[in-house]
């Protein structure tokens, strides 16, 4: 299981991360080594297994969807949309996404 | 005053019986951080101002005769990836470096409504990736037991802590053994409760399905003291259990009534040699005093390292794709001068932001959950999970508690293992097959090695969490009996 460059540029591509030109190499040997090593759960016999989705067996949890739950109070929210690097008033701000 | 041996327990008797004020005993320990902590850098950041004031809040409730909680005005240090309203939480990234939280974890609500002291953030790896402390986007902790090696990761900070005596317990999270292993390494106790007993909310997410937040604490007894206090439902986290649980403090488990697990595949190479004698020590005088040894199997204990390095990273790349730039966080958004797109922003906000072993997690996760190969890691990797659930389910209908070394090693040197991640990886070989099945762990001080601590982890039943800290607690008790 060997990454090459090129493959770790598309998946740095799909994850939205900046790489530099000398960390290409660096990642394509580890994250091709850690592949190597997952390689053997192919030696596991899964066949009639389920899979497990969740750290729980609990199903479909619901409650109430009350905003004042999560964000009581006017200053939360003024600390939230504070911690954006661009807005203009209650709105964050993104450059054009159409060029 | 020894604040290195200072409990909980100690702790509140000292203060109910005014013979210190809160007020003091929070000095103190901010007195021998500054003292001490240059060295260890075990804290990110110290709340100083904030836990005078609730200090002096706890004082004035005893002076006027006011009875006072367990954990009321006592120093508790907590992991930089839990939220405390208006104080920093950076999770050791860049990414967040100045951010501010704007609301208190659940855990923090109710160690405040507790009145407990926090006297500062700990340090860790970035988002909890890691088994050192090395990943730390501000530079490592030191382990007090010796300088020139690793407090174990990734709630290394907090390990340090309570070691060095900066506080009386802290918390940490546990995703694949973060809280147990640097628990393990610095010679104190560490818990991760079973998944679903205490709520994740306000804890920064690593893998969902794997967190748990728990203490580290200097015995059995603490542990079981904040346990208490942060377990419990809550509607804010959907995965947390609603349930009646048992009382750690009536009556104590009769140790000829215990039946102790040990899983033979977790005797095996790799293990130092050491290691192994202490611990078989341990179980030796486990069965003198009359506890039943049973040999057991775990036979899927060999994967549960490569199905944990699927399935973590997949949320990992999931989680922190909340990480973009543009919400909160570091951003190149406003710092330069070319007019950038959104797809720009994305790309150098996150490269920049996230270091290497974080940005390898988050590539990892991508490529195993990518179209093509989602069924040949991730599924696979579910359905392995599964098997081994099922090797502790069958375990526990024979044993009470599972008894194995918390980690395969002492406290390593710096620099050691970062060259090669697989290697740093490898130091979590005995705990996160408890992370994968739920179930509760516990790591508790042996021995020293050669002047390194050796640790040994108890691992319990789904929600038999209470059980688990009694039996600990007996073990706790041989340990010091055979020293």
């Amino acid at each position: 299981m060997a990454l090459t460059k090129k493959e770790v540029e598309k998946i740095a591509e799909l994850a939205r991360l900046g790489l530099a030109e000398k960390e290409k190499e660096k990642f394509a040997e580890d994250l091709s080594s850690v592949l190597g090593y997952v390689q053997k759960l192919s030696e596991v016999n899964i066949e009639k297994v389920e899979s497990i989705t969740g750290g729980t067996s609990l199903e479909s949890v619901m409650r109430k969807d009350d905003e004042t739950k999560c964000i009581s109070d006017p200053q939360m929210r003024k600390q939230i949309l504070s911690a954006s690097p661009n807005r203009e008033d209650d709105y964050f701000k993104v450059p054009s996404i159409l060029d | 005053m020894d604040l290195k041996n200072l409990t909980i327990k100690k702790a509140h008797e000292l203060l109910k019986k005014k013979e210190l004020t809160s007020v003091e005993l929070t000095e103190l320990f901010l007195k021998n951080i500054k003292e001490k902590d240059g060295d260890i850098h075990a804290f990110l950041s110290l709340n100083e101002e904030e836990a005078t004031q609730a200090a002096k809040k706890v004082d004035e409730r005893i002076s006027r005769g006011e009875p006072i909680e367990m954990l009321a005005g006592i120093p508790a240090a907590i992991k930089d990836n839990i939220l405390i309203r208006g104080t920093k939480v950076t999770a050791a990234s860049k990414i967040l470096e100045n951010y501010i939280a704007p609301y208190d974890a659940t855990v923090i609500k109710k160690l405040k409504e507790e009145e407990a002291i926090f006297i500062g953030k700990t340090n860790m790896d970035e988002f909890a990736m890691g088994s050192s402390t090395e990943n730390s986007a501000f530079g490592p902790t030191r382990n007090p037991v010796d300088l020139e090696r690793v407090p174990g990761g990734s709630s290394g900070g907090s390990a340090a802590a309570v070691k060095a005596g900066f506080s009386v317990y802290a918390l940490g999270s546990d995703t694949g053994g973060s809280i147990r292993q640097p628990a393990g390494f610095c010679g104190v106790v560490g818990f991760k409760p079973t998944y679903g007993a205490v709520s994740r909310h306000g804890l920064i997410a690593m893998a969902s399905s794997l967190d748990q937040i728990g203490p580290i604490a200097r015995n059995v007894d603490d542990a079981a003291a904040v346990f208490e206090i942060i377990r419990g439902v809550d509607e804010l986290d959907s995965t947390s259990v609603d349930l009646d649980w048992q009382d750690y403090w009536d009556s104590p488990l009769d140790i000829e009534e215990i039946k102790i697990g040990v899983p033979r595949e977790y005797f095996i190479h790799g293990l130092n040699p050491k290691i192994e004698k202490n611990i078989k020590s341990v179980i030796s005088k486990l069965e003198k005093e009359g506890a039943k040894i049973e040999e057991i199997s775990l036979p899927y204990s060999e994967w549960a390292l490569a199905t944990y390095y699927i399935i973590m990273p997949a949320e990992v790349s999931a989680n922190l794709a909340r990480f973009d730039g543009i919400r909160y966080g570091y951003s190149t958004i406003n710092k330069e001068e070319r007019l950038q797109n959104l797809f720009d922003v994305y790309l150098k906000s996150r490269g920049k932001g996230f270091g290497a072993e974080v940005r390898r997690r988050i590539m990892l996760g991508t490529y195993i959950l990518s179209a093509g190969y989602y069924d040949a890691y991730y599924t696979r990797a579910q359905k392995v999970r599964r098997l081994i659930k099922q090797d502790f389910d069958r375990a526990f209908k024979e044993v009470d508690v599972i008894i194995t070394p918390t980690s395969p090693t002492t406290a390593f040197k710096f620099g050691e293992k970062t060259q090669d991640p697989l290697s740093m990886y490898l130091a979590d070989v005995y705990t996160v097959s408890v992370n994968l099945a739920g179930v509760p762990g516990i790591s508790i001080p042996v021995a020293n090695e050669q002047g390194l601590p050796v640790g040994l982890q108890l691992i319990g039943k789904n929600f038999d969490d209470v059980k688990l800290l009694k039996i600990a607690k007996i073990v706790e008790q041989l340990i010091k009996e055979m020293t």
